[in-house]
């Protein structure tokens, strides 16, 4: 959000040990939730001093739309959680989350990949692209803009991972024929559906390049 | 007559378009807040079951939880009518009986999987039908239907009609349970701060969650703000303030820290709402000439486990509305059922009685020996039936124009042949089905606001939420095209409750109507407090002018002055405001006629649609692009209506088989056949430059036309949702037999 929020002050943001009705909900189990609530907001990251049985703690590089990263990553977190929410990269979207559905995709080493199914430790040592890659600043890639022009998306959640499948497809095969490129995009799931208007979209696209 | 506008009717991308391909918009998955805490839920396995014991003990160790609520911190309230915010009683899988709050993900995940909940299964119900008998298993203490009794609407004499008929055909149909499958799931992130609540949420109506939130927080609606900036998809599931919501938001003000709950698409599947199942009785009456004489039908909606809304009523809409007929009996009920919460999902109520009475249609045109189209056009409710209880006439009705537009791009009377008759393993057919309903049509509250900057610039304020259906664009070509100016210089915020005004929800496809109504008469109120400067400036009558490309003219004159320089005597910036009120003594639906061709593969059950001509009456395109894309992506979610989608409940547990996106068969871009949309403009005299709303008719009407064009193909009828190879192998078997 770009939101800058002043670290509360410990004193203020412990939870009233008293707690008026006017505080706190009507009927509310007040001592129920006095033993369930823990303290208030201590300096973060609080949770990082004990690690759950089994989760190792490893620090990776990433290069990422050219710049590189250094992230101290837990050993189950997928490369996906890690762009969006180590690196704030939060183009390639957590859909199914299951590697079945394609917003996730991103460009890995050349190769359209889901985030989701990777661990960021595979990550390691990586070359990366996101769609916050493909962008110079203001002025869109040729694929983003022929997705604009011809209405290639709706809601726009899949679209990351539509575009990044396209340029990865193209990449290699700069002037396919609709089938193929249907089928270098069957692994995005567009539920709006606007499919028509994608295949419409990346097909300009590939004739612009 | 594209000539009288300059912006109405022009293809244009969407006015947000670059923040969706780039990565920059930011839904409200994306939001991250410092300090932010996470919530998960603990969710019952059970399809019915008492809660015994909740032990939270080891829970509470984990470092980092920061809140676990179970049923016993809850406020007595129900939510909605009869649903608690966590239950001691779990009356679906996946019901919410504990949430954890903890800094991040992993650590609420570790909490969750050390509470132990102890549960005493209960008897459970899961057919509608059964649902009803005395000794079922009571999802509530009052009874499995909801209100006590069926609905009931009549219209004439159903006796007399029958006895007036020729012939009487009576059918049986069944629609499945789905979920809207939304890309973004259920999520919300609250913060509390300074006493007073901001919510980022991916909602359809950010105004019935401001509403619902205050509410719940017992705090004036003054004090609660809600955003949704953009969303990643809704289709009638994110239409009100639930329960991840409410919990997000107290815990933030438990904790003064924001808090984000996103549902994982398990749990979407699950605790989210449903297109909810139906069964459907029709015996209808007909005359030898095609005549519709008496219409007596059942419908059972199973909406679950809770009462979001009542169903029943829109789906006795579709079977009252589409045909002219004089006498009708139709019975409805609203069933609990130990499974997932029904709800609105596009189109509501009509898709399920659209299958229904369609396919009904098709198997009456069979026996009476007539062409399917023949019998809609000479049944078709016309412009001055309408509401054919009340009396109302339609506000326009292109529906005879959208058959004979699509039946002819189709070919049909050169290319449609009687059942079964292509040689070979793969079987040709043709089908059609119309479709009639509300949607589209003007509802309450319909607002606007709308500013003129000192640099002529404008501002368009709308309660509109932006889905993706291009509703942002819609509203910057309306206020421009009013205001005469180019649409670059206008600037729309959208959806924002604390800077815009409620124009209901983006539901029942009324955005169109709601927004853009209230967006043109504000623009039309800030115009004329516009041209009063002008006049003053220009020395004339404010009636003497126009304006042309953002100059204002005295009329036929070729110089003219700029909105700045007309604007530099104003005291203020320019507001204008507007209030759409609803017609009066006339009703306003959408119309549509599809057709469509298959293919059947006899060997392996197979349907293949080939090619879908989609004919929509949309009252006048507002932008063209975005009409075609709601009608290529609604029908393709009608397809998979038809064919393939399908949430299955196991009958022994209750329990989902197919919570995910691999077994929930979703159609891909390889499924998808050409679909080709035919926009039919009516002009609606009460739509904003004579639109009407048009997103959700398009997913009705497929399932039905493909049934149409299967039984042509193969001579099966199929009268259960989705037909699948199997039904298809089954159906041809019953047919050797």
């Amino acid at each position: 959000m770009g939101e800058k929020e002043k670290k509360p002050k410990e004193k203020k943001s412990r939870i009233p040990l008293k707690v008026s009705r006017r505080d706190f909900l009507k009927g509310m189990g007040t001592t129920a939730v006095a033993a369930t609530l823990t303290a208030g907001a201590l300096p973060l990251p609080e949770a990082e001093a004990t690690l759950p049985a089994g989760v190792k703690e490893a620090l990776i590089q990433l290069t990422v739309n050219g710049q590189v990263h250094r992230v101290k990553v837990k050993s189950h977190w997928t490369l996906l959680e890690v762009l969006r929410r180590e690196l704030g990269l939060t183009g390639a979207k957590r859909f199914c989350d299951r590697g079945s559905c394609g917003a996730c995709t991103v460009i890995m080493e050349d190769k359209a990949i889901y985030a989701c199914s990777r661990l960021a430790i595979e990550a390691d040592g990586k070359k990366i692209t996101t769609i916050e890659g493909l962008s110079d600043g203001e002025k869109l890639h040729p694929i983003q803009e022929a997705f604009v022009e011809h209405d290639g998306l709706q809601c726009g959640f899949c679209t990351s991972g539509q575009i990044l499948s396209v340029k990865a497809f193209l990449d290699k095969n700069p002037r396919p024929s609709r089938a193929e490129m249907k089928e270098a995009l069957s692994g995005n799931i567009c539920r709006c559906s606007a499919y028509p208007k994608i295949l419409e979209s990346a097909m300009a696209a590939s004739q612009k390049g | 007559m594209d000539k009288e506008f300059k912006i109405i009717g022009t293809r244009q991308p969407k006015l947000d378009a670059s923040e969706r391909v780039s990565g920059r918009a930011k839904y409200a998955s994306d939001i991250c807040l410092p300090g932010m805490l996470y919530g998960k839920f603990l969710t019952s396995p059970y399809a019915h079951a008492k809660v015994t014991n909740i032990d939270i003990e080891k829970a509470k160790a984990v470092p980092g939880v920061k809140a676990i609520l179970t049923h016993k911190d809850m406020p007595p309230y129900r939510w909605h009518q009869d649903m608690p915010i966590l239950t001691d009683v779990a009356r679906f899988e996946g019901d919410d009986i504990v949430v954890v709050v903890a800094v991040d993900e992993d650590r609420a995940q570790e909490a969750l999987d050390l509470i132990k909940v102890d549960y005493e299964p209960l008897p459970f119900v899961l057919d509608a039908e059964k649902a009803m008998g005395p000794d079922a298993p009571k999802v509530h203490p009052q009874g499995n239907i909801i209100g006590g009794k069926p609905k009931l609407s009549t219209r004439g004499d159903i006796e007399k009609g029958f006895k007036e008929a020729d012939l009487i055909v009576e059918n049986k149909y069944w629609t499945p349970l789905l979920q809207h499958v939304t890309a973004e799931p259920r999520v919300c992130v609250a913060q509390w701060r300074n006493r007073k609540l901001t919510v980022w949420d991916s909602t359809q109506h950010t105004f019935e969650v401001q509403e619902g939130l205050a509410k719940a927080l017992e705090i004036p609606m003054s004090k609660v703000r809600v955003i949704c900036e953009f969303m990643g998809g809704g289709f009638g599931d994110k239409a009100y303030a639930e329960r991840y919501s409410v919990l997000a938001s107290l815990v933030s003000r438990k904790t003064g820290r924001p808090v984000k709950i996103e549902l994982s698409r398990e749990e979407n599947f699950l605790a989210a709402t449903h297109r909810y199942p139906t069964i459907i009785n029709l015996k209808y009456g007909v005359k030898r000439d095609g005549t519709l004489t008496a219409i007596d039908a059942r419908i059972i909606a199973d909406l679950g486990a809770y009462f979001h809304f009542d169903g029943v009523s829109v789906s006795m809409e579709t079977i009252k509305t589409v045909y002219r007929c004089p006498n009708i009996r139709v019975e409805g009920y609203n069933m609990y059922t130990n499974k997932p919460e029904g709800g609105a999902m596009r189109c509501v109520g009509h898709p399920m009685p659209q299958f229904a009475q369609e396919a009904h249609m098709d198997l009456i045109a069979d026996k009476l020996g007539m062409d399917p189209v023949d019998f809609r056009i000479k049944n078709y409710a016309r412009l001055e039936d309408g509401d054919q209880d009340r009396k109302f006439p339609f506000s326009s009705n292109g529906m005879e124009e959208c058959i004979r537009k699509g039946a002819e791009a189709i070919g049909w009377k050169h290319r449609w042949q009687k059942p079964g008759s292509t040689p070979g393993p793969i079987k040709k057919g043709l089908g059609m089905a119309v479709h009639t309903c509300r949607h589209g049509a003007m509802r309450s509250p319909s607002s606007g606001m709308v500013k003129i900057n000192p640099d002529g610039t404008v501002n368009v304020l709308t309660g509109t939420a932006d889905l993706g259906g291009g509703q942002r664009g819609t509203m910057a070509m309306i206020a421009a095209e009013e205001l005469g100016i180019p649409l670059e210089q206008v600037y729309v915020t959208a959806a924002d409750t604390e800077v815009t005004t409620d124009t209901g929800g983006t539901t029942g496809s009324r955005q169109t109507m709601t927004g853009g109504t209230g967006t043109r008469l504000a623009a039309a109120d800030a115009k004329r407090q516009l041209l009063e400067l002008a006049a003053q400036e220009l020395k004339t009558d404010k009636g003497n002018l126009e304006i042309r490309e953002g100059v204002i003219y005295p009329l036929g004159a070729s110089k003219g002055i700029s909105f700045e320089e007309a604007l530099k005597k104003a005291p203020a910036a320019i507001i204008g405001r507007g209030i759409g009120k609803l017609p009066q003594g006339k009703i306003i639906h959408s119309f549509a006629a599809h057709f469509v061709e298959v293919e059947v593969d006899i060997r392996t059950g197979t349907v293949k649609v080939i090619k879908l001509f989609a004919a929509h009456d949309v009252g006048r395109a507002i932008n063209p692009v975005s009409v075609e894309n709601q009608i290529q992506g609604g029908a393709t979610q009608g397809i998979a209506f038809g064919l393939r989608e399908n949430q299955i409940t196991d009958r022994n547990t209750g329990a989902c088989v197919n919570p995910d996106l691999v077994n929930y068969k979703l159609l891909t871009i390889k499924d998808v056949p050409e679909i080709l949309p035919i926009l039919v403009e009516t002009n609606d005299p009460y739509g904003p430059f004579g639109a009407k709303g048009m997103a959700e008719p398009p997913y009705s009407v497929p399932a039905p036309a493909i049934a149409s064009a299967i039984y042509n193909a193969i001579g099966v009828r199929f009268n259960q949702l989705p037909i699948t190879n199997r039904s298809v192998l089954d159906g041809l078997k019953g047919l050797k037999a």
